[in-house]
């Protein structure tokens, strides 16, 4: 089974369900939920390929960090 | 006795309603007279509702709480909603459910082993909006909408999604009356989006999955794994799940390939097929 972040999905989908697009969260946008150094990092940065190796579902992250992507 | 009158399966792509123009001219313009010839052929069908196979993108069904199959009994669905018509370019609307109808299907669906779960609120994203602008733009034809987990795998097999069709389609002919059911499904066909290899399409499966559509020869698709999906057409591949729903409901309908372009602007492999006897 690909590999899955419940923490790093939970916080994709409450800005997703606001239509919030950005291109790094901040410590707001990630309170309340428990995440590993690694997924705070990489949702602080809004890195795309660290995102999707750590379990962010793909959807997710094209939706929130849609301007980070090249095409 | 209900009639299936009509079957369609079409690509979505937020790129189709919000920003056509960055598609090559010639792209676009034979990509969009198919969309166009398909609703002359929707319409000419005159159906009384559309059963439609399509996914959510984590908009409705989250990590939380992930059906497989999930039935919408909605009396209307927002396609878009007031959020996504920004984004979609496409006016937020509410399209018509038929709950009544809905609520069969889904008992039907228990008694005969399809435990389909079921949903009050749909807030559509490209999924159901983007094909019901080119389809139904008028938006009068009422939508029963079976949302198929093709975006936070595990996914239902292919397989699966053949017999759950199939029912669907037992479902439709056994019921009494003269309705007239048209049925669409949407997605794929390759295309990877949020991954790093966002952007890439492969035309060479795409057109793999089209011929067997063409030919009624859906037991290839049924086969496929999520891992053969996942390598040749990429996670939106996965949406081709729904074609296979709605290939099981019409066994022996084959594909007549309207358009086909690999839209590198859109990031999708984009189709439309009417499907017939």
């Amino acid at each position: 089974m690909i590999k899955t972040s419940y923490p790093l999905n939970k916080v994709l989908t409450a800005l997703v369900r606001r239509h919030v697009a950005k291109a790094g969260l901040t410590d707001d946008d990630m309170t309340g939920v428990e995440l590993a150094a690694a997924e705070r990092d990489a949702l602080r940065r809004g890195d795309v390929a660290a995102l999707y190796d750590l379990g962010a579902n793909p959807y997710l992250i094209r939706r929130v960090f849609r301007g980070n992507f090249k095409k | 006795m209900a009639e299936i009158v009509a079957a369609v399966c079409c690509s979505h792509a937020p790129g189709l309603s919000n920003n056509p123009p960055l598609a090559q001219p010639e792209q676009r313009q034979r990509l969009e007279a198919g969309f166009a010839e398909l609703r002359r052929r929707l319409a000419a069908a005159r159906p009384d509702l559309i059963v439609m196979f399509v996914n959510d993108h984590i908009q409705n069904f989250t990590y939380a709480n992930m059906p497989a199959f999930c039935v919408g009994v909605a009396d209307t669905y927002d396609a878009p909603g007031p959020g996504s018509e920004r984004s979609l370019k496409i006016p937020a609307r509410k399209v018509a459910g038929k709950p009544a109808w809905a609520g069969d299907l889904l008992e039907s669906g228990h008694a005969a082993g399809v435990d389909f779960a079921y949903a009050y609120e749909i807030e559509s994203w490209d999924d159901m909006s983007v094909p019901l602008h080119f389809l139904v733009p008028d938006n009068d034809v009422p939508v029963v909408p079976i949302y198929t987990n093709c975006a936070a795998p595990p996914l239902p097999t292919p397989k699966r999604c053949r017999e759950v069709g199939a029912f669907v389609g037992e479902f439709i002919r056994s019921r009494r009356g003269s309705e007239r059911i048209a049925l669409v499904a949407t997605g794929g066909i390759s295309h990877w989006v949020g991954t790093p290899q966002t952007g890439r399409i492969d035309p060479d499966w795409d057109q793999w999955v089209l011929d067997h559509v063409a030919r009624a020869d859906v037991e290839p698709l049924a086969r496929l794994t999520w891992d053969e999906i996942e390598r040749d057409g990429g996670n939106g591949g996965q949406e081709i799940r729904n074609w296979i729903a709605l290939l099981g409901a019409v066994p022996g309908w084959k594909g007549d390939v309207l358009a086909y372009e690999p839209v590198a602007e859109y990031i999708t492999g984009c189709a439309t097929v009417w499907v017939h006897p």
